[in-house]
């Protein structure tokens, strides 16, 4: 009998069962998808990094280098190292390689450098993870690369440096554990060993070592690290830990991730406020009907069970398709994945995995329905069947009269009393136009904090219009001095500030010292934004990044002091401020000049350029690139642009996503809400019509009061995108050294385009279901 | 007199299933004179309802002509329907059918504010002296659900009469009513008659189908008697008679 009950139930409610299916199964296929992912992007990482091997510790350095001393410390602290590796990069100007007949790389910010693969670990892959063997005259180039300027197997790129030109035709696009992502600034290029030792030979480009770590089992990469400073071995780059490359890896895919779960678990709790609209309105319907059967003495459970029953068989439903549309909706969202960590993603676990979203699904919306139903409790069946006659005794203060509407014509007035009447009802819908704008703007926040130049700030760069990096070359310190002089004389310039980063140590709280790369200038020039207190303006002033000043890097605040080992002598400084930088692994500081360059160990120079008014930058730019060949000179906005670039890349995917599934939502529960509000309404329009209103007229009662709601619902979930979105994305970046975001807001997306899709979308459902709703015959109505 | 209502041929048909259908009325030749007052008596089923909102343009007859006014209502749009409803029709049910969110006095307006021929204030006067007319101004503030059923037919008259209709339609007006309710009501449509305003209604009632100056008959659909009286006049206090020949006619048409 249940079952009979359940398929008349379904054939009845036609509408209502197909949006709630298809809120279900949305939310199963974007759950089932983003689990499905995150498995795969656990398990390729766990592959990729098998087969990659990555050292555990890199040291990158230029210069001077000896490798008998690292064979001595390494043999020194053999209880920590296994093997020790160093690869020795040939870096080649961005302008030295020429893509096909005219283009060349010159604007890309990364560092590039020709290899040969490492022999015991550091292996770079091919796009099948295994270890890439070049041939002869032929070269593997960096995804990154294949990607930004579209070269295929097969093309030809030319190095010409000095006297040294070759070309190369390419085999494989190189995977590249350590420096695949566009967050590491450099990236490997692979040749042949005759090739490789030819462009040595005929000293192509500058030489720049990889010195290469890999810990035993328990080693303590941490007391290396301090171990190898104390030991002053060469280290005039970065110090990067392993964990680094793998967060780097892992992180677009991860964000991607996580915010289409969050969408997820909002279509979850759209279906059940659906489930809960129909429930309310069915048990309003059939309030008799549970009289009767309550009457009869079938138990609140046999009755709950014919609710429930309906539900149980939908959600199961939609749980099935929905996991199995999820195989196909996967692949539009790990292209990234599929290209830069893994293309085979073959692996029954993934799918087993996957299963958690339908299972969850199912359990949410029962327990869902069992708490919505227990109000068929309390109706007993003497309340149930005279539910009329209670309603009549119900004494209620009359509000809104049509008397007291000086302004408004009479439709939209009755359109929006009926919101104050009947809030509850209208509850519902308010809710989904708050998330499904919510859903909308979000996205597109963040898409234009990411594409914006003021994102500089969390890159912990002030903003300024150009920037010359100086990195890993023994000229970059006379190129730095000859720089200098020259922009005194350039008139173009309307200021500029020289940066130096040299890595100095650093006293932890427990004692222990570690190195701390420090960034001293004038950042007064080009100040940057403090997330608490200021530059650091006088001697003796720090300031720290936000992951530095974390309790798991110095755990300092402001105006605590800091113990920096310069020049050969310790140092106290205090804490003046404290900003945000995702650069570098998030651990940056900058302190005052007078603390002094630690000669030893300078990383790189910076210098930051604005300027003068109509100075074409492009120009600006190619000067210096041309003038100073070890120098990357970089205009502010690219620089953030290629550095985010598969970040942005997948964020327009999420905002194309989100438009979308807000669009369906609000169209497919902006019907649903009308047809049962229009059900329940149908004898009050029929009054209305008996009388000579027309349908439009009616049709503007219903569009003003839902307009009405949809309205609020945009401002509020503008307002929460805004405000609480930026609190969400905040606590998503913090990890990565960025824990106040602040959305760069483009009004006319934020206030009129997404507002008049929704708005246009919603307008037009009203329009459909007022008119699917009416049926000609008026009597039918008004005798029943 | 001109006719304010010509209906000729008139047929209304409704589905039953797939291939089954049901006339509801057939043939219904039928002219209704301006300033009438006339009443439709039947068995229950026999389409006197039907007739009154297929002639009304409420419902779409299946097949023939009705003219109301002068204009062939199967050929107009909804709009236009609607339109003659709300400045040239009145309508009272049997189950008064209010708007449920509106106060009784905002009910009475409310065909007079969509019309909007008048200021509001013009139109909440003319609310208030209609229920004052009718004796039910002291509810003007309650709601639907308040107030005696003879009480709410009288809302439901003033509603009807906002807009100064040329006709009125009751379908069965005093059907839910006790009998002095019912004179009270009857009373009142009289009234409204004696102003030159056409009342056509459905009952079951002798005693309602007594007050009004033409009886037709219908069974099975279709027309089969009427009944002509001279105009009702209460001093003359003939009631009784006029009911007895009524229920002597129906007998005689096999009632």
């Amino acid at each position: 009998m249940f079952l009979k009950m359940v398929k008349n139930d379904l054939v009845r409610n036609k509408i209502v069962t197909v949006t709630v299916f298809v809120f279900i199964t949305m939310a199963v296929i974007l759950a089932a998808s983003a689990i499905h992912n995150i498995a795969s992007l656990i398990q390729g990482m766990s592959k990729f990094q098998e087969s990659a091997e990555p050292a555990d510790i890199t040291v990158m350095h230029a210069g001077e280098f000896d490798q008998a001393k690292i064979d001595q410390f390494t043999e020194q602290y053999r209880e920590h190292i296994a093997v020790q590796e160093t690869m020795v990069l040939q870096n080649i100007d961005g302008s030295d390689i020429q893509i096909g007949q005219h283009q060349t790389m010159a604007e890309t910010i990364q560092d590039i450098s020709f290899v040969v693969q490492n022999k015991n670990f550091d292996f770079i892959l091919d796009i099948n993870n295994e270890r890439l063997d070049v041939k002869e005259g032929y070269v593997a180039v960096p995804i990154y690369f294949m990607e930004q300027y579209d070269l295929h197997i097969g093309d030809s790129i030319t190095v010409k440096s000095g006297w040294y030109e070759k070309m190369f035709v390419i085999s494989d696009y190189a995977r590249d554990y350590e420096m695949n992502s566009p967050l590491t600034s450099s990236k490997r290029f692979v040749i042949n060993q005759s090739d490789y030792n030819q462009m040595l030979k005929m000293q192509a480009g500058e030489l720049e070592y990889l010195i290469e770590f890999k810990l035993n089992e328990g080693g303590d990469a941490a007391a290396v690290q301090t171990a190898y400073n104390e030991a002053g071995l060469p280290a005039n780059g970065p110090i990067i830990e392993g964990k680094i490359f793998t967060m780097f890896n892992a992180m677009s895919d991860m964000v991607v991730a996580l915010v289409i779960i969050f969408i997820s678990m909002l279509l979850i709790v759209i279906a059940a406020l659906c489930i809960r609209l129909t429930f309310l309105a069915t048990i309003d319907e059939d309030i008799k009907e549970i009289g009767v059967m309550k009457a009869m003495g079938i138990s609140q459970k046999g009755i709950k069970k014919i609710y429930l029953s309906k539900y149980k068989v939908v959600s199961i439903a939609a749980g099935i398709i929905g996991y199995l549309l999820s195989f196909a909706a996967v692949n539009l969202l790990n292209g990234n994945r599929r290209l830069y960590i893994a293309s085979d993603l073959s692996g029954n676990l993934n799918y087993l995995l996957a299963l958690i979203a339908p299972i969850f699904v199912y359990v949410m919306i029962v327990l869902y329905c069992n708490r919505v139903l227990k109000r068929v409790d309390k109706i007993s069946a003497v309340e149930a069947l005279r539910s009329d006659i209670m309603e009549r005794s119900k004494k209620r203060k009359y509000s809104f009269p049509l008397q007291k509407n000086k302004f408004l014509s009479l439709n939209s007035y009755m359109g929006l009393r009926d919101i104050g009447k009947r809030f509850k009802l209208y509850r519902l819908l308010f809710v989904i136009y708050i998330v499904c704008t919510f859903i909308v703007i979000l996205p597109v926040n963040m898409y234009n904090t990411l594409n914006s130049p003021e994102f500089s700030s969390y890159m912990g760069i002030g903003k300024q219009d150009m920037r010359i990096d100086l990195r890993r070359t023994d000229r970059i310190t006379d190129d730095f001095i000859t720089l200098q002089e020259e922009f005194k004389n350039d008139n173009d310039i309307e200021k500029y500030a020289p940066y130096i980063t040299s890595s100095y140590q650093v006293k932890h709280a427990d004692g222990t010292w570690h190195n701390l790369n420090i960034e001293i200038g004038d950042f007064s020039v080009f100040p940057l934004k403090f997330l608490e207190g200021r530059a650091p303006e006088e001697e003796g002033e720090i300031s720290l990044s936000l992951a530095n000043a974390a309790e798991d890097g110095l755990n300092k605040k402001v105006g605590d002091k800091v113990t920096v080992e310069a020049g050969g002598k310790e140092q106290t400084l205090t804490v003046t401020g404290i900003y945000q930088d995702i650069t570098n692994g998030g651990k940056t500081a900058k302190a005052h000049t007078s603390l002094g360059v630690n000669e030893a160990s300078v990383l790189w120079y910076i210098v930051s350029i604005n300027l003068a008014e109509g100075v074409a930058i492009r120009e600006k730019m190619n000067y210096y690139q041309n003038a100073y060949s070890t120098a990357q000179v970089n205009n502010i906005e690219e620089y953030t642009k290629q550095t985010l670039g598969t970040i942005i890349d997948q964020m327009e995917i999420v905002v194309i996503g989100g438009i979308s599934i807000a669009i369906i939502i609000a169209i497919l529960v902006t019907a649903l809400f009308l047809r049962m509000l229009l059900a329940k309404d149908m004898s009050q329009i029929a009054i209305m019509r008996s009388v000579g209103l027309t349908l439009r007229q009616i049709s503007y009662q219903y569009m003003a009061g839902t307009l009405m709601v949809l309205l609020v619902g945009i401002i509020l979930g503008a307002l929460a995108a805004n405000f609480l979105g930026e609190l969400l994305v905040s606590m998503g970046m913090s990890s990565m050294g960025a824990s106040k975001i602040e959305f760069v807001h483009v009004i006319w997306q934020t206030w009129l385009l997404c507002p008049v899709v929704l708005l246009a979308a919603v307008g037009l459902t009203i329009l459909m279901s007022c008119k699917a709703a009416v049926k000609d015959d008026l009597s039918a109505v008004l005798r029943s | 007199m001109t006719n304010i209502i010509e209906a000729s041929s008139m047929t209304k048909r409704v589905a039953l299933g797939k291939n089954t259908e049901l006339s509801i009325l057939r043939d219904i030749n039928l002219k209704v004179k301006k300033g009438e007052f006339l009443s439709v008596m039947g068995p229950s089923g026999s389409g006197k309802s039907t007739l009154l909102y297929n002639i009304s343009g409420m419902d779409r007859m299946t097949s023939g002509s009705v003219k109301y006014q002068g204009r062939e209502i199967g050929s107009l749009k909804e709009e236009d329907l609607a339109k003659i409803r709300l400045g040239t029709m009145g309508f009272i049910f049997q189950d008064i059918n209010l708007l449920k969110n509106l106060s009784l006095i905002d009910n009475i307006m409310f065909p007079a504010l969509a019309a909007a021929d008048a200021n509001k204030h013009t139109i909440s006067q003319k609310a208030k002296q209609l229920m004052k007319m009718t004796g039910i101004e002291k509810i003007a503030d309650h709601t639907s659900t308040q107030g005696s059923g003879g009480q709410l037919q009288r809302v439901g008259i003033c509603r009807a009469l906002i807009n100064n209709p040329d006709i009125i339609f009751g379908d069965e007006p005093t059907g839910a009513l006790d009998s002095k309710a019912t004179e009270e009501i009857m009373s009142i449509l009289a009234e409204i008659n004696k102003t030159g305003t056409t009342v056509m209604l459905v009952t079951h009632d002798v005693k309602v189908a007594a007050k009004t100056e033409r009886i037709l008959f219908m069974i099975d659909g279709k027309i089969v008697s009427q009944k002509k009286m001279r105009k009702y006049d209460a001093r003359q206090d003939d009631r009784k008679e006029r009911e007895e020949s009524i229920m002597k006619w129906l007998m005689e048409n096999g009632l």
